[in-house]
Parts: C-alpha cells; sequence; structure tokens
C-alpha cells in the first residue's frame, strides 16, 4: 500500500477522530468498557467467594445442600451458555418480565457481574481448596468461629494464590464487554464501529482500537504483577 | 447424674468411627489441673484422633466430652441411663420382655435392657419420641458451653505448626486475643512480645512465618495458643515434624511451660520427655488406653504385652 493512501485514510480519521469530536465517543466507550469490566469483577469476586464458600463449607445440613446444589445450577448456567445469550436474555426477558428497568450500561454490569461470579467461584473454590486445612483448623482451635477463620486466614491466601488467575479474568472481561452494543450499550468496540461507519474508512479506526486493547490489557497485566509482588511479602 | 468431678477434662465412652475404620473404642479418662498427660502409641493408633476429639475438631461418633462441668460435645445418650428409659426402643422392649418375664423384678428388667441396649446400639433418635428428645434436650441445655468459648480455654499445637502464614507472628499471635478476648491491639501485643521474649523470639515478631525455621514456628505456634491463656494445652506430636537439632528447644519449652503449672496433654514419642516431665503416661493401641501409670512404672514394669513391644521397639 502506497504511502499516500495511509494518508489519506489517517486523515480521515484523524477529521472524523478529531475535527467531528468522535474521540468524546471514543472515551465513552473506554469508560463504559472500564466500568463494566471492573464492576464486574469486583461483583464476581464478591459473588463468587460467597458461592465458593459455600461450595467448601463441610456439612450436611438440608439447608446448605440446598444452596450448594443451587449454586452448581447457578455456575453450571453462566459457564455453559454464551455471554451474548446472557445479556440479550438478562436484558430482553429477565429484566423486563421481573419488571426492572435499568440503563443498559446498568444491565451490562449486572450481567457481566453474574457471570464473572460463575467463573470467579470456581477459581476461588480452588485458591480455597489449595489454603492447606490445618490453616482452618488452627483458626478454629483457637476458638475463632468458621467465618472469621475463612475470612481473616484462608480467604486471603486463596487471593494472593489465585492472583494471576483473577488477573486473567479480568482481561477476559475487558474483552468479552465487546459485546454489548448487542443491548445498545457503547463500549470501546462500539465507539471504533461508529467512526468507521461514519465516512466508510475502518481501517485505521480498528487499528486504532486494537493498539488500545492491548494498551490497556497490558496496563492491567502489570497492575497484577505488582499487586502480586506485594503480596509476596510473606513468602521469602 | 451429671458428674462434677473435679477433673479438668473427663473423657466418657468415647468413640469415633471414620465410615467403617473404627479409630476410637471406648476411651474414658480424666485430666486433673496440673497434669501432664503423656500420650504414647503406634502411629496409626488414634492419639491424633483423640486428642482432635477433645476439642471438638474431630466430633465423636459416641461419647462425651466435659471441660470442667460443662458439656463440648452433644450429649450421648447411651451414657445417660434415664433418657434411655424414656426411648420408646426401650420401652417397646420392656413392655414385650415383661410379658415373657413376668417373674423377673423392674429393676432387672431394666438393666439387662439398657445394658442389651448400649451394646446393640439400638436407639434412633429420630424414632424415640418426645419425652425422649426432650430430656436430651434438657440435659444439653443445661451443661453445654458454645465450642468456640470451649476451645478457647483449650490451647492447641500442631506437628505441622498451622501458622497463619498470611500474617507476621506477631499478627498470628494477637488475632484471636483481639478479637475473641476484647483485647486492645497494644495490649495485646505487649502480651505477645512478653511471652516471645520467654521463648526466646523477641526478634522475630515481625517476620513471617516463613522466615522462620521450624523450631522457631513451633516455639511461636506455643506463644499462639498461650496468648489466649488457655486452662490446658493439647500437643499432638510437637517435635515430630522437626530436624533433629531442633527438637530439644522445643522440648524446653514444653518443659518449663510444664513446671509453670500448665496442664498439658502431650502425644509426642520423646520418651524422655514423657519419662523427665509427665505426671503420668498413656498408651493407646487400636483405639483403646492399654495401659495408663505413672511415668516410672510405665517405663521400668510395663504390663501389657502390647506396651512392652512397643516400647522394646523405641526404647
Ligand atoms: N479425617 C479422617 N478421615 C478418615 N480417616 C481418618 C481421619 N483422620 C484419621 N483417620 C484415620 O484414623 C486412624 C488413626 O489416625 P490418627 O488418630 O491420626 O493416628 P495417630 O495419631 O495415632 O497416628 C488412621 O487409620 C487414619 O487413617
Ligand atoms: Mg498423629
Amino acid at each position: 500500500m502506497s504511502q499516500s493512501l495511509w494518508e489519506i485514510k489517517w486523515n480521515k480519521f484523524w477529521v472524523s477522530f478529531i475535527e467531528h469530536g468522535s474521540y468524546q465517543k471514543v472515551l465513552e466507550g473506554l469508560q463504559n468498557t472500564v466500568i463494566i469490566a471492573v464492576a464486574g469483577l469486583l461483583t464476581g469476586i464478591v459473588l463468587g467467594t460467597l458461592i465458593a464458600i459455600i461450595k467448601v463449607v463441610p456439612g450436611k445440613n438440608p439447608v446448605l445442600t440446598f444452596l450448594k446444589k443451587l449454586c452448581n445450577l447457578y455456575v453450571n448456567y453462566f459457564r455453559g451458555t454464551p455471554m451474548v445469550v446472557q445479556l440479550l436474555l438478562g436484558y430482553y426477558v429477565l429484566f423486563p418480565l421481573l419488571g426492572i428497568r435499568m440503563s443498559s450500561l446498568m444491565v451490562c454490569v449486572v450481567i457481566f457481574g453474574m457471570n464473572s461470579a460463575a467463573y470467579v467461584s470456581e477459581i476461588m473454590r480452588g485458591g480455597l481448596l489449595s489454603v492447606s486445612s490445618g490453616q482452618m483448623e488452627a483458626g478454629r482451635a483457637l476458638g475463632l468461629s468458621y467465618p472469621s477463620a475463612m475470612m481473616r486466614i484462608v480467604v486471603p491466601q486463596a487471593v494472593k494464590n489465585i492472583l494471576p488467575t483473577l488477573g486473567n479474568e479480568f482481561i477476559t472481561l475487558i474483552k468479552e464487554t465487546s459485546i454489548v452494543s448487542f443491548v445498545a450499550a457503547t463500549d470501546l468496540c462500539q465507539a471504533f464501529r461508529d467512526i468507521g461507519a461514519s465516512n466508510y474508512e475502518f481501517m485505521v479506526p480498528y487499528l486504532v482500537m486494537a493498539i488500545i486493547y492491548i494498551v490497556l490489557v497490558l496496563i492491567i497485566t502489570y497492575m497484577v504483577k505488582i499487586l502480586e509482588r506485594r503480596l509476596r511479602r510473606s513468602d521469602h | 447424674m451429671i458428674t462434677e468431678g473435679s477433673a479438668l477434662i473427663k473423657v466418657d465412652g468415647l468413640y469415633k468411627y471414620f465410615g467403617e475404620n473404627r479409630v476410637l473404642r471406648g476411651i474414658s479418662a480424666e485430666i486433673d489441673k496440673g497434669e501432664v498427660v503423656v500420650i504414647i502409641g503406634p502411629s496409626g493408633s488414634g492419639k491424633s484422633t483423640f486428642l482432635r476429639c477433645l476439642n471438638l475438631l474431630e466430633e465423636p461418633t459416641y461419647g462425651e466430652v466435659w471441660l470442667e462441668d460443662k458439656l463440648v460435645t452433644p450429649v450421648d445418650p447411651y451414657l445417660h441411663p434415664d433418657v434411655i428409659e424414656l426411648s420408646k426402643t426401650y420401652q417397646s422392649l420392656f413392655s414385650a420382655a415383661k410379658a415373657e418375664n413376668p417373674g423377673k423384678s423392674d429393676e432387672a428388667l431394666k438393666d439387662e435392657l439398657i445394658a442389651k441396649i448400649k451394646d446393640e446400639d439400638l436407639l434412633n433418635e429420630k424414632h424415640e419420641g418426645r419425652a425422649y428428645k426432650a430430656l436430651v434436650k434438657k440435659i444439653y441445655a443445661e451443661n453445654y458451653i458454645n465450642i468456640n468459648l470451649a476451645r478457647q480455654k483449650i490451647g492447641m499445637v500442631f506437628q505441622q505448626f498451622n501458622l497463619f502464614n498470611n500474617l507476621k507472628i506477631i499478627d498470628n499471635i494477637t488475632l484471636a486475643p483481639i478479637k475473641l478476648r476484647g483485647m486492645s491491639k497494644a495490649e495485646a501485643e505487649e502480651k505477645a512480645k512478653t511471652l516471645l521474649e520467654r521463648v526466646g523470639l523477641a526478634d522475630k515478631a515481625d517476620s513471617y512465618p516463613s522466615q522462620l525455621s521450624g523450631g522457631q514456628k513451633q516455639r511461636a505456634a506455643i506463644v499462639r495458643a498461650l496468648a489466649m491463656d488457655p486452662d490446658v494445652m493439647l500437643f499432638d506430636e510437637p517435635t515430630s515434624a522437626l530436624d533433629p537439632e531442633m527438637v530439644g528447644e522445643v522440648l524446653e519449652v514444653m518443659k518449663e511451660l510444664a513446671e509453670s503449672g500448665m496442664t498439658m496433654v502431650c502425644v509426642t514419642h520423646e520418651m524422655g520427655f514423657a519419662r523427665e516431665v509427665g505426671t503420668r503416661v498413656i498408651f493407646i493401641d487400636e483405639g483403646v488406653i492399654q495401659e495408663e501409670s505413672a511415668p516410672d512404672e510405665f517405663f521400668t514394669n510395663p504390663k501389657n504385652p502390647r506396651l512392652r513391644d512397643f516400647l522394646s521397639k523405641v526404647l
């Protein structure tokens, strides 16, 4: 491809991006992408930890057994169906049926959170099981309740063990946000699609989009590394 | 009916089954204040399981554990004849037996049936009727101690130390006192530091467990348990995971603890410690106490052939 053709494409993009103000749309998309992924991950961690704990609590009382079954069902549904399907079902079926009115962004946050909870719960369960049972026993032997020992001793160690995997989950969520346009929410991907469509010039916008995604992922990877290093203080 | 002896810990008819594996098969024992009871026995004989039943890390299949005059375990109906008498099982057996042996006295029948019900494990909690359930509930309500409260009074030291890997030594020690005893952080830390000094670990307060040697870890674990001011300390082979050169430093701490008057129950293979520090030695094999006596008698004049065999191997 000749130099001049690139220039023409670049100029077209630039005009749209700066002069027509579509950078604002990109910023909005970037913001939404980050909001959905961050809020989704946080929801996922809280809900996923809860599910994981329910799954590993020993005991056979009927309420617990029922909760365990419910959790299995939940995890199987969210891991066994495509996220697009979950998003569409939530936006067009579930929430309307329940009479819940939410912005499409909010719907995305909720569905991403619920989806992430299913994955995080499995990651967390592995993490909890990786902590030696002696840790819980020592806590209980001192008189700590099960929840106290869990939250003060076992969960922190589990989180440290699964941090790299949680980082991957975050990256997956960032990447998955590209499907939110199915329910009319603007994310990074949708923003660039709109720029391309505005002057039928897709090459540069999509190239820039890919670069932004890569940079995002690199930033997250770096942050997870730093966090890991800080948490690793306890195993010199 | 409910015994209120002077024993600090009283174990009554303790059985523990893991599925088909009958690990403890009827252990009764009393541990008095100030005693240092050493438990020895072959590997797999149920020593750890026994110790873990005392603070309910394992729930006994049958039997009761009492801490002073408080019930730590659930009520075992087989230990309460008046409970058995109220059961539907007993009552239907009684009327049948009565019809069969009209001549026999009620008292004689009663003793016979209670023994039979115990032997054959005939009670079925779910079908013994309201009066039975009510009495079990009453006994429990009048005597039970919340398990977390009981555990605060029973310190435990594990073979694998089990220090909390995510916490500094000082936080390992202060976590429970702050959370459960309502101590202020400053108060708890001061106490922890005094205790650490006593075991020669004053400089390790801000280290993480992974930075300590095995012997140091175990001494810190002992301090962690002591920080709760327990009435009794349980030791489950505290030196078995240590390199030989570190065994001495841990035994030394345990010896000092014993001299300070702490009540201790120690599972160990350190026969020297048993002899020197123990006030009583118990030999457990195949899930029952085969022999128990004062250390001198125990080691110089063992009666049980299994014990003799065991001692000939380890001494
Ligand atoms: N949690 C458990 N589940 C199943 N079996 C167990 C469990 N704990 C101990 N056992 C079994 O109980 C027996 C006695 O174990 P233990 O009390 O650890 O013996 P010891 O401490 O004397 O070596 C062993 O056969 C062991 O396999
Ligand atoms: Mg053992």
